[in-house]
């Protein structure tokens, strides 16, 4: 870490048979744990998309003897944050709460999870938001170009459906389909990670968890149908009115384990990063004033991956941006980065690491990635020395396998010209 | 109470950041931290506050978490200041201050940020426009430097300005022009204010108006609001506050700014309107996929400190009990009766001038307009028939205040709180006492500003699909 070598001490932690990553501080009274499940939308079966994020709201819509007004009224009274959810390829739960209320806060989270209720006037409550939120969506560009984009990446595949459902099968779920789909994920093994972080000893958490997942059951997880590549499609219109375009564009990424990984992100840091220094933003925004915003990252899906990326500009000037973005994704595959621009783009990976430790739910969300993504615990901590050690020569050759020009697929929402 | 989201919708307080977060697809918004409550008196930040011979204000509040900090830089100056005609400049020029200073090449403030691993932005709300710098603590002088700059010389070049400009329409493409719903905000204000008054204008500007902006309007503007005696430095995170009184004496005091040009909390805004200027707004659009319905009241807020102050802390109670969430009376009254999908009530108690309650709802498709409205006004009218109980008070009071000390679990909410309430002219008692001047509120004061709001003329808007009733 360009000057301070601060880092994040990480405990494993064990109670109960099960295993937690710990980042301990007690600098604010405050404990947020996140798990997760691998599968999510990716086991709903076809004509059940959405039953996943459906049955994971209603968790918290009333469990036990709580009634969903008597849950919400226990979470609120205690400010205790409680929520799950679903999302492509897993099934998630989060909880963050102040000290004090940290024993109610478990007592919840586990009623939640082995005894939600699923009462008629919250299943239809929760499925008319579920159908307003998925129909409100499709109003702009952003939202048509998104589910668009997806389903013609994936198509016949999970992946590329929406994962909070469509109108259609929103409608049509049953309670013993949403029941089913917690039954599908929520098990104490295997397949459970655990990620806890702030004032929390190790003894603690260690008691605390059996208590919070002790109850669940064991059992084989569903694997997943196989998830191909991403499909090229070329580029796509889809018409929506609007004197703006959403433009997505994608191609496949590279394994989460390919050792390439980290190299990438450089790459990508300075090809489409955040902030005001990425090739994308300078020549797209800065200099032409095509967009306000533009970045593309990594998306990870299971162990896979997909570069996707991002931006929206008038419909006019449809053409013009892609013909720049198409150039910078040449320029980059062609030439890698420069000396400079790497030198650069380590220093910012490097020095921003301790910026990530300072919001416990973000702590324990970082420590819940690591997680997944197979990394060790000293992953973080040896970080700074493997982006040092990336060569010129290196990130010119993961930049040239990378990034595919020709390969790009793009959407294009909105009324464009000048494609 | 609440601080400045960084990607809140063009909605009520909203602010909006001279950069995307992105992709946008991933930009999750952060909803505002509620103010909080620590159960005992103890101030919440531990902030300390002091005035720089130039006039600047700085604060302090430190927390060890993590060896970073937080650098903001708040002017008290927002697009309620726009001049007449020239909405969206405050905003505008918030973007060229990106574009170089005496000392700082244009675009190589960032650039040097990024260089240290650090984050910059900026925003603008109707109140204020903010600047901050989020770095790794040893870093804090770099920054303080660069802003130190661009507080005494921005030069706001000419051959960058159209370029920047494309950007802040394309913002405005994206945030307002895209969607219904951002169209049919932004006719709501517009409708409900005045096209022109400075409540009713978008922040982001009218476009023709953005169209015309010019470098010397913003230079006028600059040289008039952008002076130490106008803004509030605060420093948070692992620093001392000896550190920071160094820091700001060395960067800050050296600039020798003009006298402020109002005091921060009275700025010589145009009065609200006694009532909203329309009873209603419909708008029906073909690509609306679900109604959405609005009701809106005119209501007081704290600064600047006037008779009708005192209704603030009532009516953030207020607001809560009526429509914070799940057991409120319009989530019982509306969503678990079957009526509605979503209902919610907001209320800024920190709008500068003037506030306003808000109800908003998405009704089930199968509920008529009608329907809907007569069971708001029913429940307004019983709010001011039989006032509220003990019980609802005590229980929204537990509520709004249980997490106050959240506020300390993240970087960014103790300086934006602080800076966002300071600049308006409130005092730093008010941030950290907030949860017991709410626990202090009573029934009668609920249901005494209950009744000087909710009694006074209101708006109804409506934006439906094409075709409905």
């Amino acid at each position: 870490m360009s000057g301070t070598g601060f880092s994040l001490p990480i405990q494993v932690v064990e109670g109960g048979g099960l295993t937690a990553w710990l980042a301990e501080d007690h600098s604010v009274p405050v404990v947020s744990i996140s798990w997760s499940w691998p599968g999510g939308a990716a086991l709903d079966p076809k004509g059940q998309e959405g039953a996943s994020r459906l049955a994971a709201n209603l968790m918290t819509e009333g469990a036990g003897d709580l009634d969903a007004l008597a849950f919400a009224d226990a979470l609120q009274d205690e400010a205790i944050g409680l929520d799950f959810s679903a999302d492509r390829d897993s099934f998630q739960g989060g909880l963050r709460a102040l000290v004090p209320a940290l024993p109610k806060a478990v007592r919840l989270a586990r009623l939640a999870m082995t005894a939600p209720r699923f009462d008629a006037e919250a299943v239809a409550r929760e499925r008319a938001r579920a159908v307003a939120m998925v129909r409100r969506s499709l109003e702009g560009p952003q939202g048509r170009g998104a589910r668009a984009f997806w389903a013609a990446g994936f198509p016949d595949n999970p992946a590329g459906r929406p994962a909070g459902g469509t109108e259609e099968s929103l409608a049509a779920l049953t309670v013993e389909q949403l029941r089913a789909a917690l039954a599908r994920h929520l098990r104490r093994a295997p397949g459970l990670m655990i990620a806890a972080s702030g004032a929390i000893t190790a003894e603690d958490l260690a008691a605390l968890l059996p208590e919070l997942f002790g109850a669940l059951p064991e059992g084989k997880l569903e694997d997943p149908p196989a998830l191909p590549a991403f499909r090229h499609f070329g580029t796509q219109v889809v018409p929506v009115a609007s004197p703006q375009s959403a433009i997505l564009f994608g191609q496949p990424g590279i394994p989460v384990g390919d050792p390439a990984w980290e190299t990438a992100q450089l790459v990508l840091r300075i090809l489409a990063g955040g902030g005001f220094t990425a090739r994308l933003t300078h020549s797209i925004r800065e200099e032409r004033g095509l967009t306000y915003g533009i970045g593309a990252g990594l998306e990870v899906i299971f162990d896979q991956s997909v570069l996707v990326g991002s931006c929206a500009t008038a419909n006019a000037r449809v053409g013009e941006t892609l013909t720049v973005l198409r150039a910078e994704w040449k320029r980059m595959a062609e030439s890698g980065p420069t000396a400079a621009e790497i030198e650069e783009a380590v220093a910012f990976l490097t020095g921003n690491q301790p910026l990530q430790f300072t919001d416990s739910r973000r702590i324990a969300a970082i420590l819940l990635a690591m997680r997944r993504n197979g990394r060790p615990l000293d992953w973080l901590a040896r970080r700074p020395e493997r982006l040092a050690a990336i060569t010129r020569e290196q990130a010119i050759k993961v930049a040239s396998r990378l990034l595919a020009p020709a390969e790009l697929s793009v959407t294009v929402a909105g009324q464009p010209e000048g494609l | 109470m609440c601080a400045l989201s960084r990607r809140a919708a063009l909605s009520a307080a909203a602010a909006i950041p001279a950069l995307a977060v992105l992709p946008p697809a991933q930009a999750a918004a952060q909803p505002a931290p509620s103010l909080p409550s620590t159960g005992t008196d103890k101030p919440l930040f531990g902030a300390s506050l002091w005035t720089l011979p130039n006039g600047l204000t700085v604060v302090h509040a430190e927390n060890r978490r993590a060896p970073v900090v937080a650098h903001y830089v708040f002017y008290s100056v927002g697009a309620g200041e726009d001049p007449q005609g020239k909405s969206g400049l405050a905003h505008f020029l918030e973007h060229m201050m990106f574009k170089g200073s005496e000392h700082v090449p244009s675009g190589a403030f960032s650039r040097r940020v990024a260089r240290e691993g650090g984050q910059d932005n900026a925003f603008t709300s109707r109140d204020v426009t903010a600047y901050y710098q989020n770095v790794e603590a040893s870093r804090l002088s770099l920054v303080a430097g660069m802003e130190a700059d661009r507080m005494a010389t921005a030069r706001f070049p000419a051959e960058e300005a159209e370029a920047e400009r494309q950007v802040v329409l394309e913002e405005r493409r994206q945030r307002v022009e895209s969607t219904p719903r951002g169209r049919f905000r932004e006719e709501w204000d517009a409708h409900f204010w005045g096209r022109q008054h400075w409540r009713g204008r978008p922040l982001i500007g009218w476009p023709e108006e953005v169209a015309a902006l010019s470098r010397d309007d913003m230079l006028e503007f600059y040289r008039r609001f952008y002076t130490p005696a106008n803004a509030t430095l605060v420093v948070s995170g692992a620093v001392s506050r000896e550190a920071v009184a160094k820091l700001a004496e060395e960067d800050y005091g050296g600039i020798q700014g003009r006298p402020a040009p109002y005091p921060k909390a009275h700025r010589g805004r145009a009065p609200a309107p006694p009532a909203p200027l329309e009873e209603r707004l419909v708008r029906r659009e073909a690509t609306v996929q679900e109604p959405a319905f609005l009701r809106g009241w005119i209501a007081p807020s704290l600064p600047p400190d006037n008779e009708a102050s005192r209704h603030a802390h009532p009516l953030e109670v207020l607001s809560h009990l009526l429509g914070g969430g799940r057991g409120s009376r319009l989530d019982k009254a509306l969503v678990q009766s079957g009526l509605a999908v979503t209902a919610h009530c907001a209320y800024d108690s920190d709008a500068l001038g003037t506030g306003c309650v808000e109800l908003s709802v998405t009704p089930r498709r199968d509920t008529t307009t009608e329907r809907l409205e007569q069971a708001v006004a029913a429940e307004v009218q019983r709010l001011l028939d039989d006032g509220v109980t003990d019980a609802e008070v005590e229980r929204a009071i537990r509520q709004i205040t249980a997490g106050t000390l959240l506020a300390l679990d993240s970087l960014g909410a103790a300086p934006r709180i602080l800076g966002s309430t300071l600049a308006v002219g409130l005092p730093l008692e008010g941030i950290e006492y907030w949860p017991a001047r709410i626990r202090a509120v009573t029934r009668a004061q609920v249901e005494e500003a209950a009744r000087a709001v909710l009694a006074q003329p209101s708006m109804i808007g409506w934006l439906l699909p094409e075709g409905a009733a």
